[in-house]
């Protein structure tokens, strides 16, 4: 079976200095398709690391990264970032909306900005989003009148713009209300339940993690568990 | 373009000070223009002054110098250049039929001209005599127009004499003086008309006579000894120096010779202008550049997102090329409109004799060149804040 990702003895290192520390020593994981796995692990224990290099933003010291088949951890920058354009999506702790743009804009710029402007396909999937993501009555709204949670919903149509293969979040309700915050989950749950879109969620909150079909544990740099989640289905 | 879009909305998003630095780049597109309208005014001006009652090109017999006799003179002899004999255009009227048929060629006048010296009673003073056909006394300075007492008609043993020669010699038209010539002829002539010029020179030293008057005076029966010539476009007239001087083979000066300090003078006030554009030129790019470094600073993080999400480096630098060119752009039309308006505006405070009392001239602003050189030089501004936006690392921005 092929997985939509393979990570093979992913190490990474940074240098400070004289001093070489080693923050993955050595990551053997996949995905596949439609999962909804959640990256847990104490401060420091190299989740974050992880997903960069998952994310394409950051390059492994050594080891192997495939996504959907294609061997991507030796891409050159270009083709990194259209990689990254074409097939993955990114949901950040903090929005990180343009704040010149309104929601139906920010939504479409990845996919708007590489085209050269908003074709009306564009903008019909992106009000489509916006819809399915409850704000269609915010459509024109610039971001910066949307509300906390309003913005990291809007950030999750921004990442489902182009389709892509795997959905790359990193703390999205580390910085929203319980409310808000149980709302983006729900939403992050039923992309994936219905759209069969795959999801790795970096995350500190532990009912996050529970609503998670998978568990991936990480502690000093290593892969410490690889649990799937009761009542749930791999 | 979308980025196009962004660039717009980047500057729309902080008004104020996108107008400030459109207000700068004006306020340096102002002052190219004004120094570059009153730079070419200036030069129109004294060129004016100068040229404006004297000839643009002169034009006389070659020089004549000793030569080797050859062929039977059995030793090397050299035959004298004879002094008694004067240099002349014989074939004058050849040459006048030349520049008639030259285009630019304004107005021509072949002349007699020598020393001479007037003698009224005891009093003796020396004078240049310029012989002219009767109807061209006009032809390079205004004198008909400045007579004060009698006529500007040329009549056979007429004379006309300035101003301040008449007060010296307490002369009045119709009165009659003896002129002796450098050949030693003398001649009874009338004071035909007194004219003033505002030109010492002219007013005090210089008498007008007929050609034919000036002829048996200065020993030249058929021949004159220079043509003067005036020109539609004075500037020209060392091309047209060069051209008569290969068609014509005789002397011929261009005016710029004759006032190679005044050149020099128009010469040095370009390079200073020239100075004066370049560093208004370098202020603005420097104030692009730098209102750029710190917008693209500003924006490290939209600029890490877009990278994030794979926007490409080159639309990024798009982004802050065309905000720069935005900025020259209407700064630019702004700033030549302003100088544009400032030039009329003082061009049109005149002095008490109705000519205006700063010689500028707002069609000669340079407007093509300040719109494309600022706008070129707001471009070139942005390029090193667009690729450091370009060069963001998205991972930063993320974690910031």
């Amino acid at each position: 079976m092929t997985h939509l990702l393979k990570a093979t003895g992913i190490k990474k290192s940074f240098q400070n200095g004289e001093e070489e520390t080693l923050v993955l020593k050595g990551i053997d994981v996949t995905l596949d398709n439609g999962e909804l796995t959640a990256l847990v692990g104490q401060s420091g224990s190299g989740k974050s690391t992880l997903l960069s290099i998952v994310g394409l933003l950051l390059r492994p010291t050594s080891g192997e990264l495939e996504i959907a088949g294609e061997r991507v951890d030796q891409l050159s920058e270009r083709k990194r970032a259209l990689f990254r354009n074409e097939r993955l999506g990114f949901v950040f702790q903090f929005h990180h909306l343009l704040p010149d743009f309104t929601a139906l804009e920010n939504v479409a710029f990845p996919a708007a900005a590489p085209a050269g402007g908003i074709s009306r396909e564009m903008r019909e999937r992106a009000e489509e989003l916006l819809g399915r993501v409850g704000l269609k009555d915010r459509i024109n709204f610039p971001a910066t009148r949307l509300s906390g949670g309003q913005k990291q919903r809007v950030a999750i149509a921004r990442a489902l713009m182009n389709k892509p293969d795997l959905i790359i979040a990193d703390e999205p309700t580390g910085n929203l209300d319980r409310e808000s915050a149980e709302t983006v989950l729900e939403l992050m749950r039923e992309v994936n339940q219905e759209d069969g879109a795959t999801f790795l969620i970096c995350t500190h909150d532990p009912e996050i993690a529970r609503q998670c079909k998978r568990r991936l544990t990480l502690e000093d740099g290593l892969l410490k568990a690889d649990e799937v989640m009761e009542g749930t289905e791999k | 373009m979308f980025a196009f879009k962004v660039a717009r909305r980047y500057l729309l998003s902080n008004p104020s000070q996108t107008l400030l630095l459109i207000a700068g780049v004006a306020l340096g597109v102002t002052v190219f223009i004004f120094i570059t309208a009153l730079i070419a005014g200036l030069e129109v001006r004294l060129t004016e002054q100068v040229t404006g009652d004297s000839a643009h090109v002169s034009i006389e017999a070659p020089t004549r110098v000793a030569r080797v006799l050859e062929a039977e003179v059995p030793v090397e002899s050299v035959a004298l250049v004879s002094t008694l004999q004067r240099k002349q255009i014989r074939d004058w009227p050849m040459v006048v039929d030349l520049l008639r048929n030259t285009d630019g060629v304004s107005a021509i006048s072949p002349q007699i001209s020598g020393s001479a010296f007037l003698v009224k009673g005891e009093a003796v003073s020396p004078l240049s005599v310029l012989g002219v056909e009767p109807d061209g006394v006009d032809a390079i300075s205004q004198i008909t127009s400045k007579i004060v007492d009698g006529t500007g008609q040329l009549r056979a043993d007429g004379l006309l004499i300035g101003a301040k020669m008449a007060e010296e010699f307490g002369l009045q038209a119709g009165q009659a003086v003896l002129l002796r010539t450098e050949r030693g002829v003398e001649r009874q002539l009338t004071i035909s008309g007194i004219f003033r010029t505002g030109l010492q020179s002219l007013d005090e030293r210089v008498a007008f006579m007929s050609l034919q008057t000036a002829r048996p005076l200065f020993a030249l029966p058929e021949g004159v000894t220079n043509i003067e010539v005036k020109l539609s476009q004075p500037e020209d007239a060392r091309d047209m120096a060069k051209f008569l001087g290969e068609a014509t083979a005789l002397r011929v000066t261009p005016w710029q010779e004759k006032n190679e300090s005044l050149e020099d003078a128009l010469k040095a006030q370009g390079q200073t202008g020239t100075m004066i554009q370049v560093f208004s030129l370098i202020s603005i790019i420097i104030g692009i550049a730098s209102a750029l470094v710190l917008s693209a600073y500003r924006r490290r993080s939209e600029v890490g997102i877009m990278r994030a999400f794979g926007i490409s480096g080159s639309f990024i630098i798009w982004v802050f090329l065309l905000q720069g060119l935005l900025i020259g752009l209407v700064g630019a039309l702004v700033g030549c409109g302003a100088g544009y308006g400032l030039c009329v505006y003082l061009e049109g405070i005149t002095k008490a004799d109705g000519t205006s009392a700063l010689p500028i001239a707002p069609e000669q602003g340079g407007y093509v060149a300040a719109l494309v050189l600022t706008t070129l030089g707001a471009v070139i501004a942005s390029i090193i804040p667009a690729r450091n936006a370009a060069k963001v690392d998205p991972l930063e921005a993320i974690q910031q």
